[in-house]
């Protein structure tokens, strides 16, 4: 080989490495040999000037010794008793903004009905959903509420403008409710599932009401299902998405479309029952509407009243992330400033 | 409604606290929403559901307060005067057109009456739940509508003409002048009371003007009647009055305690007036009919779950007023009193023993429910969805699906197709969306003003449109909207990225990679500027830079958004979930890159697509690497990077192998593009 003795410089460095006694001292054997401008960039460097039938030869010899070299250094390196890395890696100023994609999130809205159906498909129910646009059967008739009765004024709604005078009236689900009439027509018992979507009721908007929320809805028809299920259940849901410690309260209520109905109330999760601003001092938090599935309704899509029971019950969905996130304006759901939303 | 714990306890003999009574009304379902003390008295305001009329009286709270706190109501209907001694029913002419509209209706006439002020005790107990006094007269009508639920009028008889009463529909336009002062325009659907000559009163709403007592009165005629609810509904709603009268008969009235009441009203008006009633006419007036619902006590144990002793359920039925007798080893008989019209079946009598026995008492239980098996349905698809489109660094939003039409417009959306409210809130939410880029453009204009450098946010939700059926339909869709400039810090510097249709397009490429889809491509409409998202040569959707016109209308100013919008439903009829393993390429494989300057027109997709065409076996991956427009480079034209990727799956491949491949490349290139290889 023409004036280079690649043997004596691999005794040269093994020797050199091996008696160095510093990481700085390593360091700089690590520059002569192994840098840009080290022994082996040299070497590598000669090679155009070779015999083309040197120089493949000489090509191996210099990679064996890079090699060599290079797992001495890191021997070394590990014998002088520390990993820290190389130059070259030197440490990051940790102070610097980490480099990161940018991930986005799921709406808060999105983020609180998923939990709540987890919740329920862990205890086998499965999740429908329906047309936000309904006829006025379903969202008022077939619930066993008649068109002129007292019993509609809980639920304003807004109606679409009619193709003409013949054409059937179509209106905005004020509630989840009509996707129970649909499932109930569309399948027979045994039927255990929760609705989630939109529901619209012509309210002026402040910090409370809005035109658009969300609501879910559930039901749960069988032979043989009782009150005393529908407490279960429901305390489950409670505990799940509350918390363990959180103790329920059913109250007798009125709904059109359940009999007996209830309104379930949670212990206040802000001052844990002893009264405060959020529970108007009650302390209790009014969180769900459910009852036993009224016969009528049954009878209205051809269920035997007889034969099945069953229960429903609903939620606001907004209501629930506004207490389980601390969420003070129910407007700020549709604004979506993403400093609120970068917060779920 | 508002009533008094003193009120209440005229009827019962009430031992709790008013705050603990509170409570055990509220749990009984009588909720009561506020309680505030008053000049001695307690004032609770109720929640009356509708279901219950009953409630709109004090006797009908009093009999629920007695079943709540184990008491016995105090009065009973006996003491109450059953007759009228001197009347005569002579005089008067009442005609009724119609026993549908007005089942029950009975004058009395009063004469001698010395109109004035009523007496302390009658004014505070009116004031204490609302009632502004008027005088002893209209204050006993209002006395006993609090306090039985049954609302009177009394009129002015020397005002009413013809000595006739007519209980019938309002003729076309005929006018009234109702107490308020209010001129109404009333058609047929309204229900008035008339004398001989015109309307005298909105039945069950509201009296008239020119009929009502007053100072100068002497004589009067007082109704106690029964109106059908569902017209006093719709006149009232027609209307818009509000009026305790009309509150009640919407809600029905129970028409058996009526004449109990009238007798009532005439000796209380006697007693405060110095009065005398001496006459009386009466129409509709009949005996209840018995009523029987029966009651298993088997049923109610499965249907509610836990057994309650059948003493139990008996006491609590006649706290609340039912008579109860057995009719079987297990069941009982049970006769429905006449102010409980809503009890229909055994499920309404189940309730009320479930109720007052305590919600609390009955045991928590977890169904048995039989799972159903659900295939994957278009829900668990946006989820999927939503999960990689935040993975790609779009945030979720919810905007609302009525819109204002004047932005759709500015959109250049056709306004044929969309869907209309009729009663809307405002213009601004007058429309159902037929797309969601409005919300998305309006988010992006909010967020813009908050001072974010950019903004990447994404929608999956419904649009709404006519498509000419007799239904309206609904479309599952997503949009997608950018817009600014997202920078990264790197250690080399500051990289700044400005977002626009090459993102959507690239977030786009890997949705349909995760669902499996393959057969997609991108075609650029240039007439419309607007670019076709395709799956197997159906157009799902488009990717574009929304006009000046209606950035402006959001006031986004001097920023370039791009939008995206597809329809979910066509994208997920397409999704391929079988996923098949490919294996592993064993021999390396080489990348070689071609440099050249090209006219700006040509499209890198014609470029890529020509070199295909040309079936170069080794060839395995082709794509644009690199792109320089600037000083460099002619005016008119670009240079392009292209990356070919060569591998063979026998052997790895030499340099002799790929040159003949990668001369075909340059040959493309030059040939048919005149590109100048660099």
């Amino acid at each position: 080989m023409p004036g280079v003795d690649i043997d004596s410089i691999k005794a040269a460095a093994g020797q050199e490495i091996n008696s160095a006694s510093s990481l700085e001292e390593l360091e700089q054997l690590r520059v002569k040999y192994l840098g840009r401008k080290g022994v082996l960039s040299d070497l590598t460097g000669m090679i155009p000037g070779l015999a083309k039938e040197d120089r493949a030869a000489f090509g191996q010899q210099a990679n064996a010794l890079k090699n060599l070299l290079t797992s001495l250094f890191a021997e070394k390196q590990a014998s002088l008793g520390q990993g820290t890395p190389l130059a070259g890696e030197a440490m990051p100023d940790i102070g610097m903004p980490g480099i990161v994609q940018d991930l986005g999130r799921l709406h808060p809205i999105t983020q609180t009905i998923n939990e709540i159906c987890a919740i329920f498909i862990r205890m086998g129910f499965i999740v429908v959903e329906g047309p936000e646009v309904e006829t006025e059967y379903n969202n008022f008739t077939g619930l066993n509420i008649p068109l002129d009765h007292p019993s509609r004024d809980a639920f304003d709604t807004f109606y679409l403008k009619p193709k003409d005078n013949y054409s059937e009236r179509f209106l905005l689900r004020s509630q989840t409710s009509p996707v129970q009439i649909r499932q109930m027509k569309a399948a027979k018992p045994p039927l255990a599932l929760v609705a989630p979507g939109r529901v619209y009721r012509p309210d002026a908007v402040d910090a409370s009401h809005s035109f658009m929320f969300h609501q879910i809805e559930g039901v749960v028809v069988d032979k043989g299902i009782r009150f005393s299920d529908l407490k279960g259940i429901l305390e489950v849901l409670a505990k799940n998405l509350f918390g363990k410690d959180v103790r329920t309260r059913f109250r007798p209520h009125f709904f059109p479309f359940t009999e007996p109905s209830a309104e379930v109330d949670v212990s206040c999760i802000i001052c844990n029952g002893k009264g405060c601003s959020v529970c108007g001092r009650k302390g209790w938090l009014e969180v769900l509407g459910s009852g036993m599935i009224h016969p009528n309704v049954f009878e209205n899509v051809g269920y035997d009243p007889k034969v099945f029971t069953g229960f429903a019950f609903g939620m606001g969905v907004e209501r629930i992330a506004m207490l389980k996130f601390g969420i003070n304006d129910i407007r700020l759901f549709c604004e979506n400033d993403l400093r609120f939303l970068k917060q779920f | 409604m508002k009533v008094t714990y003193n009120w209440l306890k005229d009827f019962v003999d009430i031992r709790v606290a008013a705050d603990v009574l509170v409570d055990k009304l509220t749990m009984a379902g009588l909720t009561v929403e506020g309680l505030e003390k008053h000049s001695g008295d307690f004032i609770f305001e109720i929640e009356v559901t509708s279901n219950r009329p009953d409630w709109l009286s004090v006797i009908g709270v009093a009999r629920e307060v007695a079943a709540v706190t184990g008491k016995k109501l105090k009065f009973s209907k006996s003491s109450f005067p059953r007759k009228l001694k001197s009347a005569v029913s002579k005089g008067l002419t009442l005609e009724i057109e119609s026993k549908f509209d007005c089942p029950l209706y009975i004058a009395s006439v009063i004469t001698g009456n010395s109109v004035q002020a009523s007496p302390d005790w009658l004014k505070k107990k009116l004031e204490l739940v609302g009632c502004r006094s008027i005088n002893n007269i209209v204050d006993v009508t209002n006395f006993l509508l609090f306090e039985e639920g049954q609302p009177m009028h009394a009129f002015d008889l020397e005002k009413l003409r013809g000595g006739k009463i007519e209980v019938r529909r309002a003729r076309q336009n005929e006018k009234l002048v109702t107490i308020d002062g209010v001129e109404r325009l009333l058609n047929s659907e309204d229900l008035v009371i008339a004398d001989a000559e015109k309307a005298v009163a909105l039945a069950g709403v509201m009296g008239g003007k020119d009929t009502e007592v007053s100072s100068g009165t002497k004589n009067i005629l007082l109704e106690t009647a029964v109106f059908n609810p569902m017209l006093i509904r719709r006149t009232r709603q027609r209307l818009g009055i509000g009026s305790e009268a009309a509150y009640r008969f919407e809600r029905s009235v129970d028409r058996y305690n009526s004449k109990a009441v009238a007798l009532r009203a005439v000796k209380f008006i006697e007693e405060l007036s110095g009065g005398v009633c001496v006459l009386e006419k009466s129409f509709g007036e009949s005996a209840p009919k018995k009523r029987t619902v029966t009651l298993s006590c088997g049923h109610l144990e499965g249907f509610l779950g836990t057994g309650i002793a059948q003493d139990k359920i008996k006491n609590i039925l006649v706290s609340l007023g039912f008579k109860v007798g057995k009719n079987s080893r297990d069941g009982f008989l049970v006769e429905i009193p006449t102010y409980r019209q809503d009890v229909l079946k055994e499920i309404d009598l189940i309730e009320e023993v479930a109720r007052i026995y305590g919600f609390e008492k009955i045991p928590s239980t977890l169904a048995a429910i039989q799972p159903q098996v659900s295939i994957y349905t278009i829900r668990d698809f946006t989820s999927e969805l939503k999960n990689i489109l935040i993975g790609l660094g779009l945030n979720e939003v919810v905007t609302y699906s009525l819109v204002d039409k004047r932005l759709l417009e500015g959109l250049g959306v056709p306004s044929s197709g969309q869907l209309e409210i009729l009663n809307p809130l405002s213009q601004e939410q007058g429309v159902l969306r037929p797309s969601l880029i409005p919300g998305l453009l309006k988010c992006l204009a909010h967020n813009l003003n908050q001072q974010q450098e950019y903004v990447k946010i994404f929608e999956a939700a419904k649009g709404y449109f006519d498509s000419g059926k007799p239904e309206p339909q609904e479309e599952l869709r997503l949009a997608v909207a950018l817009c600014g400039v997202q920078s990264w810090l790197l250690p080399q510097g500051l990289i700044k990225d400005e977002l626009g249709m090459l993102h959507l397009k690239g977030m786009l490429e890997e949705v349909f990679s995760r669902f499996g889809i393959k057969d997609y491509g991108f075609s650029s409409d240039l007439s419309e500027g607007k670019i076709k998202i395709m799956i197997k040569g159906e157009n799902i959707g488009l990717i574009y830079n929304p006009q000046k016109k209606a950035l402006d209308f959001v006031e986004i100013k001097n920023k370039q958004v791009a939008v995206l919008e597809l329809s979910l439903e066509k994208l997920f009829a397409q999704i391929c979930r079988e996923k098949k393993f490919v294996a592993l390429e064993k021999y390396p494989a080489i990348s070689r890159d071609v440099s050249f300057v090209i006219k700006e027109e040509v499209l890198a997709e014609e470029v890529l697509n020509a070199i295909r065409s040309r079936n170069i076996v080794l060839l395995k991956e082709l794509k644009i690497s690199d792109s320089y427009k600037g000083k460099q480079i002619a005016p008119g034209f670009k240079a392009l990077t292209i990356s070919c990727l060569y591998r063979s799956p026998e052997r790895t491949l030499t340099e002799e192998e790929i040159s003949p491949a990668q001369a075909i490349v340059c040959a493309v290139l030059s040939e048919r593009f005149a590109a100048k290889i660099r």
